[in-house]
């Protein structure tokens, strides 16, 4: 007779997405962006209609800082985010 | 605020790869401020020529574009004669975060390659293109050879390290010229043969 005493469960999650580092930031996607600590839901990709994805962090400085039409940083397409 | 660990990643990036003819350094403790070098390609009034370009980063960089300017005086119709300043679209209104110091260099290079008199930084220099070619032609190349000559301080001790290891003087100096004065370079081409 076998008697479980407790389990832990254990679980690896990786985005998928198509590159492994963000191309404005260079930090891994599973990493963050600089300015985070938590990868996850705390610095989550964001993907632009052109399908190239970037932290949702780092889009968003290069969105705002471009007036008055921002770019795709990698193909230079209108940016807009997928809906 | 300037995002230093992808500035030190770039940097680390960019000195890996030996092959691509442009490399970056610190200039003193700041990472906000680099000088860059770019070999002279090929085929052009710029070839065996090394080109000094320093590198200013905004506190925005990779937001905003890094300032880059020649230091080495070059004769070239988008690059000012006067002061080195570049005039370079991916420099200005059509920079990217996805580009990089590596990548912005090796822009220059390609500059170097293909001048656009049509949108000159140096009105003289790009009269003379127009108007003139072989002129244009001869004095860049005097350029080039006045103030953009490899540094050969060094090379003779280069040569006396690379012999006392047993290879003999005379490939020494002729891989040691092909690789541009890079000691190790050089060493790993006569290792392999």
């Amino acid at each position: 007779m076998v008697r479980n005493l407790g389990w832990h469960p254990v679980a690896s999650w990786t985005w998928d997405a198509q590159d492994e580092t963000c191309g404005i930031c260079r930090m891994a996607f599973d990493g963050c962006c600089p300015d985070c600590k938590f990868p996850g839901d705390d610095c989550p990709l964001i993907w632009g209609a052109c399908n190239h994805a970037f932290h949702l962090h780092c889009i968003l400085k290069w969105v705002n800082s471009q007036t008055p039409q921002p770019h795709c940083p990698m193909c230079r397409r209108e940016w807009q985010f997928k809906g | 605020m300037l995002d230093l660990s992808r500035v030190q990643k770039e940097l680390v990036d960019c000195n890996r790869d030996k092959s691509s003819g442009v490399s970056i350094d610190l200039v003193g403790d700041q990472l906000s401020h680099l000088a860059g070098t770019i070999s002279g390609p090929i085929g052009t009034p710029y070839e065996g020529g090394v080109f000094r370009i320093d590198i200013r980063l905004p506190d925005g960089y990779p937001f905003e574009p890094p300032k880059m300017q020649f230091v080495t005086k070059v004769w070239h119709p988008n690059i000012s004669s006067q002061n080195g300043a570049i005039c370079l679209d991916i420099l200005k209104d059509q920079w990217s975060p996805a580009l990089t110091l590596k990548t912005a260099l090796l822009s220059l290079q390609a500059l170097l390659s293909a001048p656009e008199p049509d949108d000159p930084q140096d009105a003289v220099v790009a009269q003379q293109y127009l108007r003139d070619y072989p002129t244009f032609l001869g004095t860049a190349r005097y350029w080039t050879e006045a103030f953009a000559r490899r540094v050969s301080i060094g090379t003779e001790e280069k040569v006396q390290k690379l012999v006392e290891m047993g290879f003999p003087e005379a490939l020494v100096r002729t891989t040691l010229e092909n690789a541009g004065g890079d000691e190790n370079m050089a060493l790993e081409k006569l290792c392999s043969g």
